[in-house]
């Protein structure tokens, strides 16, 4: 199979075009064209999954793809780069955001679809996708902005008080993050002369004990600011619970995951040695994360805050998985980051599912409120059922994906004898347990206390399958990725012994072009 | 608020203005200037009429172009990068003939176009800000309020 190079403009181009097309027809007729709007983005959306999938097929051959924008050679041009880990992370993010469209569809009110959710979700889409797909550092900082311009408006539409409070700390924290990133490109210009990740991998190598610290730290900030690891994830449980239920399932399982997905692209590619002089400091903070996550969830009195909680208390299991990366298992190299990988694919799918489900009960009773819930089993048993292998996916009970990924990360520590970060993420795993049956309990069971909202959606009949039939299908995934755990996983070795491979990287950037400069470098 | 010396001074300024943007954009190929620079110079002509005029004639004017204004540049933007399909080249430039405008050497070619949709983007994107700062203004300022915003339709779900 020959694919087209060009193939790769298509995830950015395409949400930009339809985008700009919704724009252009946004002032159109008495309800702005609104159901127009709605299949546009069913329709680039789709686009956008086909072309992601055909990706997938190119890459998972072992193969990469790469564009040189304008026929501009690699060190001087923006290079565009697709192998396993973006084409997988460009697939999820796909299915995801073609799911919560009918979710958006049967929940937003009128106010908030006019104001543009459908053109900022494709801008969105594209941000990420570009993230995905770009080949050098600088770009990866435009589209990390890109994206978060367009999740500062999401996170605002509407304008309630209380979306405008999340949204300020949102905006402020991370756009201190995205300094630090700048600052960060800025020293690896100075330092390195360059800022194609290829050559800057070639480079790195010669350069300075000092310059590599000071720009892994940066970059470790930064991309870890947004992947909302231990000390740096306060902006996340300020304000998730604010805007619509269906912002926050298109926010809670891709924005992180972006971050996340930057780490393991960067740290293996860049700085392969770090990931071995820095294993205890990932341990801490993975271990951090994951226990102050989990702890406060517990302390959390709405649904959506809860599970805003267990969004970072998860990305400290793909952070033990990074600083595991290249440690040497009986499983082969690479299997730690396999099994990350596929942890957080897991990990998307059914935290939107779940935020889905938690923005669903929000919307129907008009309270998110744990003590103000309660009865749902009895007049929504599909939803509850859902919502339960769902909730148990993310605890990591078997036969869910949660539970292979889960066991292949811990096989790894046990292996290598990293026994504490083992037992932290065992015990972490019994508290999201309780704490998924806790939610469980008090939307589900119980008394029916009546409902606050003035237009509950679950109780039109087809609003309620447009609801439930994408969660559905996200859950479906979920359990088939766990029962399929084997083929999952050598899909997921694919993807990670590739972005191991650094000279395969270098190679497929510029196969002559790039030649590390010794003395330029050592003279600094 | 609309003075009476501003009037005077618009009609005079915003042909300037605009031609000035028009200038700058052309310029831009291979001299400072370019499309974000002239929206910028064409969005402070707006400026001048808001201020001249009050925002609600210049709403009423160009209001409901703002916002497709912004769409057609981003397709101008990006339909000028798909042209490099045509050579196999996703963003490639393509120069076509060139002309003398005046001193101003001019060339139609694909750059040209992206910036002109770099020109439309910026300059809808500036003049829906200053609309919008223009109308909260006097509620900020002055003691009584202007028209009390329209209220948000919350009809809860999806027509």
């Amino acid at each position: 199979m020959n694919l087209n190079p060009n193939f790769l403009a298509a995830p950015v181009a395409l949400p930009l075009i339809f985008a700009a097309l919704m724009l252009s027809i946004s002032r159109w007729g008495r309800y702005s064209s609104l159901r127009l709007q709605q299949w546009l983005t069913g329709i680039a959306l789709s686009g956008n999954l086909i072309v992601a999938l055909l990706l997938l097929a190119y890459t998972l051959t072992g193969k990469r793809l790469v564009l040189q924008m304008g026929a501009w050679p690699a060190p001087y041009g923006i290079t565009v780069l697709a192998d396993t880990l973006s084409a997988l992370m460009l697939t999820i993010g796909s299915i995801l955001a073609l799911c919560i469209l009918p979710f958006a569809v049967a929940t937003l009110d009128l106010h908030r679809e006019r104001l543009g959710f459908y053109p900022l979700m494709l801008i969105l889409m594209m941000g990420v996708n570009g993230v995905l797909l770009a080949g050098d550092l600088f770009n990866i900082y435009v589209f990390i902005e890109v994206l978060l311009m367009a999740s500062f408006v999401l996170m605002t539409l509407g304008g309630t008080p209380s979306q405008i409070n999340g949204g300020i700390r949102y905006v402020i924290l991370n756009l201190l993050a995205s300094m630090l990133l700048l600052t960060a490109a800025g020293v690896a210009y100075g330092s390195l002369g360059t800022l194609n990740l290829a050559q800057m991998a070639q480079r790195m190598d010669l350069a300075p004990d000092s310059i590599r610290w000071v720009l892994a730290g940066l970059m470790f900030i930064a991309f870890g600011s947004k992947a909302a690891i231990f000390p740096l994830f306060f902006w996340l449980p300020a304000s998730y619970h604010t805007p619509h239920p269906a912002v926050t399932a298109l926010f809670g399982g891709l924005l992180t995951k972006v971050g996340v997905y930057t780490l393991f692209r960067i740290f293996p590619l860049l700085y392969p040695t770090l990931l071995v002089t820095w294993r205890p400091m990932f341990f801490v903070i993975a271990g951090l994360t994951m226990t102050i996550g989990v702890l406060g969830a517990f302390a959390q009195p709405t649904i959506r805050r809860l599970l805003s909680f267990h969004i970072i208390s998860q990305v400290g299991y793909m952070i033990m998985g990074l600083g595991l990366a290249t440690a040497d298992s009986r499983f082969g190299a690479g299997f730690a980051l396999a099994a990350a990988i596929l942890f957080m694919v897991h990990n998307m799918l059914v935290k939107t599912a779940l935020m889905m489900g938690g923005g669903a009960v929000e919307l129907e009773m008009g309270s998110g409120n744990l003590s103000a819930i309660g009865g749902l089993a009895r007049r929504y048993p599909w939803l509850a059922t859902i919502f339960f292998i769902a909730a148990f996916s993310l605890a990591g009970i078997p036969p869910s994906s949660g539970f292979g990924g889960k066991l292949s990360l811990l096989q790894v520590t046990f292996d290598t004898h990293h026994f504490t970060i083992a037992g932290v993420s065992i015990f972490v795993s019994l508290l999201t347990t309780m704490s998924m049956i806790r939610i469980w309990q008090y939307s589900f069971w119980g008394k029916y206390p009546g409902s606050r909202a003035t237009a509950p959606p679950l109780e039109n009949s087809r609003r309620r399958r447009m609801i439930l039939a994408p969660m559905t299908v996200l859950v479906a995934l979920s359990l088939l990725m766990g029962i399929f755990f084997g083929p999952s996983l050598r899909l997921a070795s694919v993807a990670a012994r590739q972005a191991l491979d650094r000279d395969g990287y270098i190679q497929a950037v510029a196969p002559q072009k790039l030649v590390a400069q010794p003395e330029q470098t050592a003279a600094r | 608020m609309t003075e009476l010396y501003l009037r005077l001074l618009d009609r005079v300024l915003t042909p300037v203005l605009l031609v000035l943007a028009i200038y700058l954009m052309l310029r831009g190929h291979n001299q400072p200037g370019g499309g974000f620079i002239a929206a910028l110079m064409a969005a402070t002509a707006f400026q001048l009429q808001i201020m001249s005029r009050g925002s609600d004639v210049v709403r009423k004017a160009i209001g409901r172009y703002v916002q497709p204004g912004i769409g057609v540049g981003l397709l101008l933007a990006v339909g000028s990068a798909c042209v490099g399909l045509l050579s196999n080249n996703f963003f490639r430039g393509m120069w076509g003939p060139s002309f003398y405008l005046g001193s101003l050497d001019v060339k139609i070619s694909t750059p040209l176009f992206f910036d002109a949709g770099v020109f439309f983007t910026v300059l809808g994107f500036s003049v829906s800000y200053l609309l919008g700062l223009s109308e909260a203004a006097p509620e900020f300022f002055e003691e009584e309020p202007g028209p009390a915003p329209a209220p948000s339709q919350q009809d809860g779900g999806a027509a």
